[in-house]
């Protein structure tokens, strides 16, 4: 645990109970202690980085549901999931319909019959399911149909949809709408456990867990978006050590036993990708920070400003490649990349435009869409900015169809004696 | 490089070769580094497709002259507009459909397949076609590089007709184009792939292996396996700079950090599919000003203002860090790119073939610097 007022590490500790609920409990009640319940200094906000847990409970089984024109002819044209998410599919099931780029229906939805699989599927026991439709960054339609027709046949269903989860590519979006229905059991008893230790001691405290790009979301979207929270650390420790040294704008390079890395904040947050790749095969439609190995070759930018952290838990040797540190910190920096994270929301969308002035149109919309979501996570209306803002066209795409993207960040109104 | 011969790759793949799954993986990299605007993830899913399927089959791949002059070949591949490739990849009969349909038309057995196209998607494609169906593929095809439109062929610059045109969509659905100009097969087919669903699998520029031989850009698979073999190779990023000039003739024409990115950046009145954009960049020696201009392909750079680089030239772009292939997708403001630029095949050059894929082709109001050199 670490408490973080404004820059500055107020407290860090680790503890050594025999069950997650007791060291919870131990490092909160002793924070509690520490801050002797000073109205002057109150605990405003959690954040919890889980990913380390996410990363090694047991994921629950799945039922993945994926919609598109026609199923594949042959076993050679059926896409590869990673083993991590091909083992948790219990059963696949194919309902024909899908959308194209312009949400243009290709195959109408075969409700009826899927209708009558429903039986067979509660008849699993399985309770996660994920839907997979294709077109469905374009319209939601068929997976949303497909998710009512399971509820209506059994209300304790987990569904991930996978349009919340932005790629061009099925697979992507299958995997991690996979991933994410079988981490959401866990996701919710983690929440659960949390919540209850958090309002013994900090009752009035706001609960977040800590998102793969930097940011945070509150602690109740744990159980319908673990995905999101499943690889946080690197992005807590550029945040972390970019909030320690004081630079908002500019590149973070950690020195870690494991080796250097790279990763960029900008406007205080890390600068983060759509997709956490893993090779060649499916990616994970996770918007994280964009955190590289460091190599001889690496080329900073002139006016740029650098941190170069060691975070090594050996001292002495120096740092590959002469990097000179800037700071040394054998605290977790993750933790404290935690505490200073912001509420994050992004818009993420293909849109149809026909001229520059439609296109501006679409892009300030998503803009303010960014913004109300990021309030809707909590943070106050006037507390709320965007950090970028895009729009690309996309090759060989339909003509006038363009991604736009967007993230906003926000905070709670807190002043600057509160502790987080 | 020149229609009719050889690209620069030395002719070490005489004959017929059985593709190894290591094959597959560099041709994987080499069609991506020839086309970096277009997201990779359909090229990344058919070569792991490909290489499933090698467990109990082989991809032969032969060079055109090793076929008997009067074979019938057929160039297959994806044309899209309106669906994500790898949103909804090809289920696995389209293209054998297609192929049948060219044999019924044509009343003749194809011997072999060769690529629409040279890079991305359309380069490897024909290699699962040829797993399914037992056809060997020809190395060589009929653009030696990605361009947007069917019509922009070296085929088409050597008069070889493009139908019939055998297309099959994503619902399962197909259709015949017969139009013996390719411009205006190039319309009617785009039109149908709309209402076929967003891609249409096709099979299209059926000629003689004496026909591609002649008109053809021969080498081609074999070069995006030689560029992988170079990219993926474990050395230094400097050694693989210098084997890829050196293979592809290529040039540098500058090391820039990017500043801007601007979308719907010029007007454009033709059928192309997806909207222009442009890219500027500052160079980190020179602190020139480089400019991409961008509408599927990069069609242009300028630098200070002076064309270093025009379509038909191939440009893609390296990271100088890690000596890999840049998907535009990844560029970002603050991103360092080196901006590469190839030479097309010799048969883009010519008056015919700049008319055809010049910039003035593209609505760009330019010349091509060789264009009266």
């Amino acid at each position: 645990m670490t408490a973080l007022e404004g820059q500055k590490i107020l407290h860090s500790s680790g503890s050594r109970a025999g069950s997650l609920a007791e060291a919870v409990d131990q490092t909160l009640a002793q924070l509690h202690s520490l801050l002797h319940n000073d109205p002057l200094r109150p605990v405003t906000e959690i954040t919890a980085d889980v990913g380390p847990l996410l990363q090694t409970r047991s994921p629950a089984e799945v039922v993945a549901i994926r919609v598109s024109p026609r199923p594949p002819a042959d076993a050679f044209h059926s896409t590869s999931l990673p083993s991590n998410a091909a083992s948790l599919v219990r059963r696949a099931i194919h309902v024909r319909g899908g959308h194209d780029v312009r949400g243009r229906e290709l195959a109408p939805l075969g409700l009826e019959d899927f209708v009558a699989e429903l039986p067979s599927i509660v008849a699993t026991g399985i309770r996660n399911i994920s839907i997979t439709g294709v077109g469905s960054i374009a319209a939601t339609a068929h997976e949303e149909a497909v998710a009512d027709a399971l509820l209506s046949q059994d209300s304790d269903m987990r569904i991930t949809l996978s349009h919340g989860y932005f790629s061009n590519a099925f697979r992507d979006r299958d995997y991690t709408a996979i991933l994410n229905s079988a981490l959401s059991a866990t996701g919710d008893e983690l929440a659960t456990l949390l919540e209850r230790s958090c309002r013994r001691y900090f009752p009035s405290a706001a609960l977040c867990y800590a998102k793969n790009d930097g940011g945070s979301g509150p602690l109740s979207l744990l159980s319908t978006t673990p995905v999101h929270g499943l690889f946080a650390e690197p992005a807590m420790r550029i945040l972390g050590c970019a909030t320690l040294t004081g630079v908002p704008d500019g590149e973070v390079i950690l020195g870690e036993d494991q080796g250097v890395s790279v990763g960029l904040t900008r406007h205080g947050i890390p600068v983060a990708s759509s997709l956490i790749r893993r090779g060649h095969g499916a990616s994970l439609a996770s918007n994280a920070a964009v955190h590289a190995p460091y190599t001889r070759n690496h080329l900073l930018a002139p006016d740029a400003v650098s941190v170069i952290a060691d975070l090594r838990q050996s001292i002495g040797a120096p740092l590959p490649f002469g990097l000179k540190p800037t700071i040394s910190i054998r605290d977790d920096v993750a933790l404290v990349g935690c505490a200073a994270a912001l509420l994050t929301g992004w818009i993420d969308r293909l849109e149809s435009v026909v001229n520059e002035a439609d296109l501006r149109r679409a892009q300030h919309l998503a803009e303010e869409d960014a913004q109300s979501m990021t309030v809707n996570l909590g943070a106050a209306p006037g507390n709320t900015r965007i950090i970028e803002s895009s729009a690309s066209s996309v090759a060989y795409s339909y003509p006038g169809i363009v991604r736009v993207r967007v993230r906003a960040a926000g905070t709670r109104a807190v002043a600057d004696s509160e502790v987080k | 490089m020149t229609s009719g011969e050889r690209s620069g790759v030395p002719a070490t793949r005489l004959g017929m070769t059985s593709l190894t799954s290591a094959d597959i993986a560099h041709l994987r990299t080499g069609a991506q580094f020839l086309a970096c605007t277009i997201d990779p993830t359909s090229t990344y899913i058919y070569a792991e497709m490909i290489q499933s399927a090698m467990v109990s089959g082989q991809v032969q791949l032969v060079d055109v002259e090793s076929l008997d002059p009067e074979d019938l070949v057929v160039a297959t591949g994806m044309v899209t507009q309106g669906l994500f490739i790898a949103d909804m990849p090809p289920v696995g009969d389209e293209f054998l459909s297609c192929i049948s349909a060219i044999e019924t038309a044509l009343s003749r057995k194809v011997q072999a397949v060769y690529s629409l196209a040279a890079a991305s998607i359309n380069g490897i494609v024909p290699l699962m076609v040829g797993l399914q169906s037992g056809l060997p593929v020809v190395d060589a095809d009929p653009m030696g590089r990605v361009f947007p439109l069917i019509s922009q062929t070296t085929l088409h610059i050597g008069e070889v007709g493009i139908s019939p045109i055998a297309m099959m969509g994503v619902t399962g659905e197909r259709a015949m184009v017969e139009a013996p100009n390719p411009q205006r097969a190039e319309t009617l087919v785009r039109s149908l792939v709309t209402e076929l669903g967003g891609w249409a699998a096709t099979a299209m520029y059926p000629c003689t292996a004496g026909e591609l031989r002649m008109h053809g850009v021969r080498g081609t698979v074999t070069r995006m396996i030689r560029v992988g073999e170079i990219l993926d190779a474990d050395e230094s990023v400097e050694n693989k700079y210098r084997r890829l000039i050196e293979l592809l003739k290529a040039v540098r024409i500058s090391r820039a950090r990017v500043q801007h990115i601007e979308s719907l950046s010029r007007p454009t009145g033709l059928g192309l599919p997806a909207q222009p954009s442009s890219m500027t960049l500052i160079d980190e020696t020179t602190g020139q000003i480089i400019r991409l201009e961008i509408q599927n392909e990069i069609l242009l750079v300028l630098v200070d203002g002076a064309v270093a680089a025009a379509v038909p030239d191939i440009v893609t772009l390296l990271s100088p860090e890690y000596g890999t292939a840049v998907s535009l997708d990844d560029v970002g403001v603050g991103t360092v790119i080196d901006v590469i630029a190839i030479p097309a095949a010799e048969a883009w050059y010519s008056a015919p073939g700049l008319e055809l894929a010049g910039p003035r082709a593209f609505d760009i109001p330019l010349d091509h610097p060789r264009r009266n050199a």
